[in-house]
């Protein structure tokens, strides 16, 4: 490789920081729009929503991860406010000590923007992984009230509904194979990182989880929908510059075919070299 | 703004600096990203302690054992196997595998329990190709059910097969790389996004240039 390719190579990803870096300053939808797409998984959140009683409680099992928190923050925040618009009570409960870290973030973030404080209702870190799911289900389900692990600041109240802020070990697919087969009465809703969306849409389709968003494409669009009345300060309407998202993709695009353009280049070259002469 | 930056000022100038570390590390700087990721393991680890003590061992066992030692079998229980585990060092290894194994088996037991109630059987019946309303709808049945069982193949090992089953079950590799590289792609997304909300943070929280 010569010194001037090394050079390139070196300062491609600070290049590449710096477009994205200029893009983002753009406004969010400047000249493309996400929330012009499919709309189904979007819908399908706000009928679940539209199907919840008067002043419900909606457990929100909350364990995302630090590293994909991000994508889904802006939805997370904007259901906050569409669930709070709704007259919902959120009881806040993490498995994991990464979402207890970010729960509590929220929680408090709730507060500051002046969410009455009996509407918050906070869980807790529930230790225990799988078993810590069963405790849950015992307790919703009545078949327990009396667990060493279970939510007791429920006080025997049953949500109306479950949505389950996934990214980490414990997520969608736990609260599906713990919970569900227990409380089937119990709707579960997800928002989930894209990453996770192969892992978690089948259930969507097998009719195990009520409601899915999983991709910055359907954030987007249950963010325009959302009506968050009173609660505009807590929602979080704008999420990552559209074209920046485009133009990343595309470098990577660019990236994997170079990649398999040099490969290619490689064989030819040794197949050659290998030829007899 | 990202609710782990909070307002404070303090906290945007730590979260932005950490973020330049980290992102010099991209760019080949090595030690101080080094330092980071040491910072960050270490915050984990005192966070999971504060948790432990917290929120598990003093409301969820100390407390209740205070106020009703008789009454919490189950506790006493877990206190006992908490202990052993703690002194594994200094007891016989039939005694210290006690523990182990009642963490690993019931562990399995749930998980694998849960597998097979909440996944397999309900995802092998959403797999089964059946008429549904529409020609599509019923098509996407069976393209899916043709799938399961070509993946299903590719994982024969061994043995001697037809050409038949080589050709499905070379099928149903590719069929799973097909799989990976859709996951591959969602997988860039998120990163993406994660990077892009972490310049936006230095742009408009930070230096206040976007708003």
């Amino acid at each position: 490789m010569s010194e001037r390719s090394r050079l390139a190579g070196r300062l491609a990803p600070l290049a590449l920081l710096l477009v994205l870096a200029a893009t983002s300053l753009l406004p969010t939808d400047a000249g493309l729009e996400f929330p012009d797409a499919d709309a189904s998984a979007a819908n399908r959140l706000s009928n679940t929503l539209d199907a919840l009683p008067d002043d419900p409680l909606v457990l929100l099992g909350f364990d995302p991860d630090l590293g994909t928190y991000a994508e889904v923050r802006p939805t997370v925040r904007t259901l906050f406010a569409d669930l709070l618009e709704r007259g919902a009570r959120l009881a806040f409960i993490s498995l994991t000590p990464e979402g207890r870290a970010l729960a509590v973030s929220e929680i408090e973030r709730l507060q500051v923007s002046d969410v009455d404080g009996g509407r918050l209702v906070d869980l807790g870190y529930l230790p225990g992984a799988e078993a810590g799911l069963v405790s849950i289900a015992d307790v919703l389900s009545g078949a327990d009230g009396d667990s060493a692990l279970g939510p007791s600041a429920l006080e025997g109240e049953s949500p109306a509904l479950a949505v389950v802020v996934g990214g980490n070990d414990i997520g969608p697919r736990s609260w599906v194979e713990q919970v569900e087969p227990r409380v089937p009465d119990l709707r579960i809703a997800a928002i989930v990182p894209s990453v996770l969306l192969p892992e978690v849409q089948p259930y969507v389709e097998g009719g195990q989880l009520s409601a899915l968003i999983a991709t910055p494409r359907d954030g987007a669009t249950y963010r325009a929908a959302a009506a968050v009345g009173d609660f505009a300060s807590v929602a979080e309407m704008d999420g990552p510059p559209v074209v920046s998202v485009l133009l990343g993709m595309l470098a990577a695009i660019v990236l994997l075919g170079a990649g398999v353009w040099s490969r290619l280049i490689d064989l030819a070259r040794g197949g050659r070299a290998g030829e007899p002469a | 703004m990202s609710g782990l930056a909070g307002s404070d000022q303090i906290a945007t100038w730590v979260a932005a600096l950490m973020t330049l570390v980290v992102l010099g590390g991209l760019l080949g700087e090595r030690r101080v990203f080094g330092w980071s990721q040491h910072l960050l393991a270490g915050l984990a680890t005192g966070l999971a302690a504060v948790l432990a003590i917290r929120e598990l061992i003093i409301p969820r066992v100390a407390e209740p054992l205070v106020a009703d030692p008789l009454g919490r079998g189950d506790l006493w229980i877990g206190l006992g196997l908490v202990v052993t585990t703690a002194a594994v060092p200094w007891i016989p290894r039939a005694a210290a595998a006690v523990p182990i194994s009642v963490l690993v088996g019931s562990l399995a037991a749930f998980a694998l329990g849960g597998a097979v109630v909440g996944t397999l059987l309900p995802q092998l019946a959403a797999s089964v190709a059946r008429p549904e309303d529409g020609a599509v709808a019923t098509l996407i049945t069976v393209g899916s059910a043709t799938v399961t069982i070509l993946v299903l193949v590719g994982f024969l090992h061994g043995g001697k097969r037809g050409r038949l089953v080589d050709g499905a079950a070379a099928a149903g590799r590719w069929a799973m790389l097909v799989g990976l590289g859709g996951w591959l792609g969602y997988l860039i997304l998120s990163r993406l996004i994660l990077l892009l909300d972490r310049l936006t943070f230095l742009i408009g929280d930070w230096l206040g240039i976007r708003t």
